[in-house]
């Protein structure tokens, strides 16, 4: 029965805790960049990210039975992506002009519909979500915390990132999206359809929170308020990793999902309450945030 | 032309993120038809948050029991209504919505909260208010021990008498060296002493105890100290959304091939939310739907089967039913609503067999309140052979007079009014 004698030193403690943190905080990286990419051009704090989030999940659960986890990580992050220009179209687009302070009242309520809405549809109990049996194993006996799956995920992040960051780079949608990012005013004098590139932008971060749903949902499976939950850690990797900056934002996930981890050895209970002193010592210190630019959003 | 938008400031967005927080206080809530005589149960439920599934189906319970009351002839002739708020599994939330039933809606009764903390905080509100109050699901030891109340009565078990009914079942079948990850609250707390109390009478020792906020999603850090550690049994003290994840990581992570995993209050929503290979682990229960030859028991499956989409009643839909139902039998047999008079009369009060749906005697006892109902020790089960939702495998139904410690040990001393 026990196959592995652990010697675990407090180095090698240490040593679990930073990978496992680093595993968590690829995790926020996914939802924070969505949430950012949003709040950089569109000036919208996204509350209802969360709520997308929970909507993938769903999505994914299911179309599952019919298209296998595979198909469902393929399908629902884009048909999440759609039900976000819809409500982008309809709900969002009308509040552009207004005080950032409306958009945010409007996916504050959105959230709760979305949650309730699930509630209603899926019911208030927890669904399980199927991950492929070969995913579902851990490497090794002592390093038990990298599973297939987790580490699966750490690879999904790292492709999303890079397409994302090669998106903005290299294409003239990104190049636009950066530049508007930078001053919208001017984009749009030089002939750009600013409405479609919001559009196209929300798209693009809602389909990073659809993915983060259909991953989350083979991690930890289903319930209509998990969003909630993910939604808080996205927020403060952004305002750690410095508003406007993606590689922040990135920076920002990875820091918070690592001293999470190292928190829980020497002092588990305060493992979640750590991420909020970060939040607190970062504004002080430096309230632009790590890699925020000077002026941008102060 | 586009419009612009006027640039956000750092201020707005940190604003935003602390209305976040608040996110758990607005809730809906549900209110049933009035009527002008009607006599009125008033329910706080954490309807939204991690207890939705537990508290959903207590209140279902509670619904169905209303009904067949008032099919029946209410209570004291006059229909019976039943007020639903949600507590939205906040203190705050959950005593303000308390006081709103009282003073706005006249309730006559209260039931609530599956949150231990917030039901021992509603308690005191019942109490300054006098009214009759019987706590469904809170399990923390305090709420029939130290701050019992001459108005307050429990269905659901005390953390102690929980780990009582499975602590040497555990300690003979996996053995003695414990690791516990425990929920940083009320009932948490309260568990975990009774836990190590047992565990030390049995000989056992404590390798170590992890904390977890309410509400966590990732339990990985938890575990690999825990794995650490080296014991010979992990114990899952936490509940709800809470339980289905770590168990959920604990089975993706193989720790269950290296040591034994288990714990005390196991449920069927939580079962039912986790896939098969998930399904471990010795627990107990406290009510389960699978009981051949008890009376009454497939009535009431059959009745809950009909509003609940087709699914059996878990131990969540009986609390609500006996919550309920304890009040229109106590109040119809003593022909009045006087809270004082009611509360006396439900001492050593014995539910009958249609309400108390188990084989063992069933009594809301004198000095602390607490109801003497049964736990079910058995084990998780991967799949249920005749039936999707038989999750668990029933070994032993241990009486709640063989669980619950002498009244005198509970540290409840109850105080009339004057």
């Amino acid at each position: 029965m026990f196959i592995v004698p652990v010697r675990c030193s407090m180095t090698l403690l240490l040593l679990f805790n930073i990978t496992n943190g680093l595993i968590v905080g690829a995790f926020y990286v996914l939802m924070a960049l969505g949430l950012s990419l949003i709040l950089n051009l569109s000036n919208t704090i996204n509350f209802a990210h969360g709520g997308f989030l929970v909507i993938g999940g769903y999505i994914a659960y299911a179309i599952t039975p019919y298209v296998g986890f595979w198909g469902a990580l393929l399908i629902a992050p884009p048909l999440t992506a759609v039900i976000g220009l819809a409500v982008e179209r309809v709900l969002i687009r009308p509040l552009y002009g207004r005080d950032p302070l409306y958009s945010l009242l409007l996916t504050f309520g959105l959230a709760f519909i979305i949650e309730d809405g699930t509630r209603f549809i899926f019911g208030p109990q927890g669904k399980p979500v199927t991950i492929p049996a070969f995913l579902a194993q851990p490497l090794s006996g002592d390093f038990f915390f990298i599973t297939g799956y987790r580490l699966f995920m750490v690879a999904v992040v790292i492709i999303a990132v890079a397409a994302l960051f090669l998106l903005l780079r290299y294409t003239r949608l990104g190049i636009r999206i950066r530049a508007g990012t930078l001053d919208l005013e001017t984009v749009a004098a030089l002939g750009i359809n600013v409405g479609l590139l919001r559009s196209l932008n929300f798209g693009v971060g809602i389909y990073l929170a659809g993915l983060s749903g259909v991953l989350a949902a083979g991690q930890l499976g289903l319930e209509p308020t998990m969003g909630t939950g993910l939604l808080m850690p996205s927020f403060i990797a952004i305002i750690v990793g410095g508003i406007g900056s993606l590689p922040g934002t990135l920076l920002g996930g990875l820091l918070i999902g690592l001293a999470s981890g190292l928190t829980a050895v020497f002092l588990p209970a305060a493992s979640e309450a750590v991420i909020y002193v970060m939040m607190a010592v970062v504004l002080l210190i430096r309230p632009r945030g790590l890699l925020g630019e000077e002026g941008m959003m102060s | 032309m586009t419009t612009f938008t006027p640039k956000l400031d750092r201020r707005t967005l940190i604003t935003g993120a602390a209305a976040l927080g608040a996110f758990q206080v607005a809730s809906p809530f549900i209110i049933q038809a009035r009527g002008e005589t009607a006599i009125r149960i008033g329910m706080v439920d954490p309807l939204t948050g991690v207890y939705a599934a537990p508290a959903g189906n207590e209140v279902m319970g509670a619904k169905l029991a209303v009904e067949q009351m008032n099919a029946k002839g209410g209570i004291l002739g006059r229909q019976v209504e039943l007020l639903v708020e949600d507590s939205a599994n906040d203190v705050g939330t959950g005593v303000q919505k308390a006081r709103k039933l009282i003073e706005r809606d006249q309730v006559n009764f209260m039931i609530g909260d599956v949150n231990s903390g917030i039901a021992a905080a509603i308690a005191q509100v019942t109490a300054e208010k006098k009214i009759l109050h019987i706590v469904s699901g809170g399990h923390t030891d305090s709420i029939t021990g130290k701050d019992c109340k001459w108005n307050v009565f429990r269905v659901c078990n005390t953390t102690r008498m929980e780990a009582n009914s499975v602590s040497s079942v555990l300690f003979s079948k996996y053995g003695k060296k414990w690791h516990f990850i425990t929920p940083d609250y009320a009932f948490g707390h309260t568990l975990y002493d009774a836990c190590t109390d047992d565990l030390k009478k049995l000989g056992g020792t404590v390798t170590g105890n992890e904390l977890t906020p309410l509400g966590t999603t990732d339990f990985s850090a938890y575990l690999i100290k825990a794995r650490a550690a080296n014991p010979d049994v992990l114990i899952l003290l936490v509940q709800g959304s809470d339980m289905i994840n770590c168990l959920k990581q604990v089975v993706q992570f193989g720790l269950n091939k290296q040591i034994h995993v288990a714990g005390t209050q196991q449920e069927l929503e939580s079962l039912a939310a986790l896939p098969p290979e998930a399904r471990i682990g010795v627990w107990m229960f406290e009510w389960y739907w699978k009981q051949p030859g008890v009376a009454g028991v497939d009535k009431f499956v059959a009745d809950i089967r009909k509003v609940n989409n087709g699914n059996v009643p878990t131990a969540r839909h009986w609390f609500g039913y006996a919550s309920a139902m304890s009040f229109a039998l106590v109040a119809n047999q003593q022909k009045t609503l006087d809270a004082v008079k009611l509360a006396a009369a439900l001492e050593n009060f014995e539910l009958p067999d249609d309400v108390k749906l188990q084989p063992n005697k069933v009594y809301y006892r004198k000095g602390d309140h607490q109801l003497m109902t049964s736990a079910f020790v058995g084990e998780a089960q991967s799949k249920g052979k005749d039936d999707p939702e038989d999750l668990y495998r029933v070994d032993v139904v241990v009486p709640g007079d063989k669980t619950a410690p002498a009244v005198e040990e509970t540290g409840c001393k109850v105080q009339w009014p004057a």
